[in-house]
């Protein structure tokens, strides 16, 4: 099955051409595009302008697919969560292609998108059911249990900020700039994880089933408070100790998750932008070896941040798993967004 | 005034105008361990025996909140003050300027009420209601009772019958055993409550009609407390809602508390989601079904140009709207928020980190 997907919950504009599970073209628009197509620099902006470089991006998913619109079987499109205005850009657009081709349109959840992202490219499809799920991203920090494809159910989520959010929160304190968790993550391996003692959230709790991320925040800024002067080892040690607890945190309520369901789990599932991250998939690795699991992440590094290659991908599955019958999907009034869409 | 109240309520609670001859049957009703609403100079009290512990926990059950949470009690004098706290010169200097009056006063306990009446720390707030029926009741029980205002956690505040009952469940109503009614109160704020267990300075822990510091200013222990002094703030401007926009702006240093307090507002205005940072997604948009209110919360945070970003956001359509707006980092744009000013209450809010790990100084003013 053919799809166009389209992608604009928060600041990325992103279309993409999926074929079942595979990913034919994934196209993110970026800073860096723009300037070279425009020949200039926007203003900042444009950053979160989806209307200004929407067609352009579509056009280039459907361009590097080398196929034509008319021979596709459907449209994807995320309806939520996100910012309203953002997505309202991207279904919109949507629509009009789809009434102009004549072509169903399936409304996806981009936390299903993240969720599912590591079945693109195939391979993983003969994992068994249920499986754990986990996204990690600027904006979701969400462990799941997923039964099968569309029926999950939410064993841990955020209480306050998201593990992407603190990480990118944590790197402005030290001067890194925004968004500030890769950096983050490179300053951190030169420096000590266990230099400062911070406090893993919620360590108390006996029944890890929530993840919490302000409090950590708030005793980083205390530390951060107290340090005359760092210098370029103090910052590294700083980085490392808060990452390290950062993700001490989402590895005990997954452990904890594993170990307490009533079916054995044999899979984990990771997506979203904090994937990127390589200490945190060598410490998910380790995790699911202790308890027999297989992790999956995305084939390519591309699909861990927002892209519309998972829509695509995520749309497929449904459709194919849920049985659903393309002819529901003419109703296009009713594809409306949902800024706090629940997975 | 006529109060309608549904059948399901306690089948022998009595409600009964207040006058002279009421002051007997309420005390017999707090010798007998009964829950008994009244009214003050302020709002309407939930007051039980305060030495009573069975009474206690009944109140504690009512007001739906977790034990350690304290009571403050009323007494007639100083004297008998006296009897249940220890009062430093700070504090009875406060009695002699206030008292009777809108005015709590917190000092160390000395443990003489029944437990769950005084904060886990042993401290325990009095005040002395300039409210003659009141003090009546007081004076011929000879004993302290609890002055907790009459609303379960995080309702509105109660200057009549109807503002409880509407307010609260069928489970609630049914510990309820007698309400002495006064009418409609004249809607004063709630007590001015003050430590005076800090030998260095006076700490304010509610700001109510009485001032004593230049500014709004009032100190928050802990996250639960923080979400508590939002709730209050809220109560000071929820007259407006539905008539104005209201924009709390936040200001304050990382992790600070700003979602906190975000949370603490959300309970009051009655949103059971969980409310979680905006910074990510810009804005987020909680609706409450029941009477068309709509909470947003927004941050600047992460935005590159905020004000004109938060002007793409908040279309005036907000404004118009008459919706509930609480904006982190506001700061960031302030001019834009100016720019409102005539069409929107405007409550700015600012947080900042104290001398204890805990502790956070909270003030506001509608500059």
């Amino acid at each position: 099955m053919k799809i166009l997907a389209i992608d604009t919950s928060c600041d990325e504009t992103a279309a993409a051409i999926t074929f079942d599970t595979k990913i034919v073209s994934n196209k993110i628009w970026s800073q860096a595009v723009l300037h070279a197509s425009f020949g200039g620099v926007m203003p900042n902006l444009a950053q979160r302008q989806h209307q200004a470089r929407i067609d352009w991006v579509i056009d280039c998913a459907i361009k590097n697919s080398e196929l034509k619109i008319k021979n596709l079987d459907a449209i994807a499109v995320t309806v939520g969560p996100g910012l309203g205005i953002a997505l309202g850009v991207g279904i919109n657009k949507a629509k009009e292609l789809a009434i102009k081709y004549n072509l169903p349109l399936i409304p996806i959840n981009h936390v299903e998108g993240h969720l599912l992202s590591p079945f693109a490219n195939a391979k993983e499809l003969n994992a068994k059911f249920p499986m754990l799920g986990l996204v990690l991203s600027g904006g979701t920090t969400m462990l799941c249990l997923v039964k099968n494809i569309g029926d999950y159910e939410i064993l841990a989520e955020t209480s306050d900020d998201a593990l992407g959010e603190a990480l990118d929160k944590g790197a402005r304190l030290l001067g890194l700039g925004y968004p500030g968790g890769a950096i983050l993550e490179k300053i951190a391996r030169l420096g000590n994880p266990n230099k400062y003692k911070l406090p893993i959230p919620l360590i108390n709790d006996v029944v890890k089933n929530r993840f919490s991320y302000s409090g950590l925040k708030t005793a980083f800024v205390r530390l951060f408070s107290t340090i005359k002067d760092p210098n370029k080892q103090d910052v590294a040690d700083l980085a490392a100790s808060f990452q390290n607890v950062a993700f001490e945190h989402v590895l005990r309520v997954l452990e904890f998750q594993s170990k307490n369901q009533k079916f054995e789990i044999k899979n984990l599932l990771a997506g979203g932008g904090v994937i990127n991250n390589i200490e945190l998939r060598k410490r998910l690795r380790l995790l699911a070896k202790k308890h027999d699991m297989r992790v999956s992440f995305p084939y390519t590094k591309k699909l861990n941040g927002d892209n519309a290659g998972m829509i695509g991908v995520t749309a497929f599955l449904k459709i194919k798993n849920e049985k659903l019958k393309m002819k529901n999907f003419y109703d296009y009034d009713s594809v409306d967004r949902n800024p706090r869409l629940k997975l | 005034m006529n109060i309608t109240i549904s059948r399901k309520t306690n089948p022998m609670m009595k409600i009964v105008k207040e006058n002279k001859n009421a002051v007997d049957i309420v005390v017999d009703f707090l010798s007998n361990g009964k829950l008994v609403f009244m009214a003050t100079e302020t709002v309407y009290i939930a007051a039980v025996d305060a030495t009573n512990p069975r009474a206690v926990l009944k109140l504690i059950s009512f007001k739906n909140r977790p034990f350690g949470k304290p009571f403050s009690i009323g007494v007639t004098h100083i004297n008998m003050a006296e009897k249940y706290v220890v009062l430093n010169k700070t504090a009875k200097d406060l009695y002699k300027r206030f008292l009777p009056g809108p005015v709590t006063v917190v000092s160390t306990g000395k443990h003489t009420v029944a437990s769950g009446v005084e904060a886990e720390n042993g401290t325990l707030g009095i005040r002395i209601p300039d409210y003659q029926f009141c003090l009546e009741v007081i004076k011929k029980f000879g004993k302290p009772i609890t002055t907790t205002s009459a609303n379960a956690s995080y309702q509105r505040r109660p200057y009549k019958l109807t503002d409880i009952l509407d307010n609260i469940s069928e489970k609630q109503k049914r510990l309820i055993d007698l309400m002495i009614d006064a009418g409609e109160l004249a809607h004063n704020e709630p007590s001015t409550v003050i430590d005076t267990t800090l030998d260095d300075e006076l700490v304010i822990l509610r700001q109510g009609d009485i001032k004593l510091k230049d500014k709004n200013e009032v100190l928050s222990r802990s996250e639960e407390n923080t979400q508590n002094i939002a709730k209050e703030l809220w109560q000071k401007y929820e007259e407006y809602s539905g008539k104005r926009a209201i924009v709390f702006c936040l200001e304050g240093e990382m992790g600070v508390g700003k979602t906190i307090f975000v949370k603490g507002l959300a309970r009051a205005m009655g949103i059971k989601e969980q409310i979680t940072s905006p910074s990510y997604d810009l804005l987020l948009h909680y609706s409450l079904l029941t009477n068309h209110q709509s909470l947003v919360h927004i941050d600047t945070w992460r935005m590159i140009e905020p004000n004109s970003e938060f002007k793409q956001l908040v279309n005036d359509n907000l404004i118009n709207q008459k919706s509930v707006i609480a904006i982190e980092w506001a700061n960031r744009i302030r001019s834009e928020i100016r720019k409102r000013a005539d069409d929107a209450i405007i409550v700015w809010v600012k947080i900042k980190y104290a001398k204890n790990l805990t502790d956070r100084l909270i003030s506001w003013g509608n500059l």
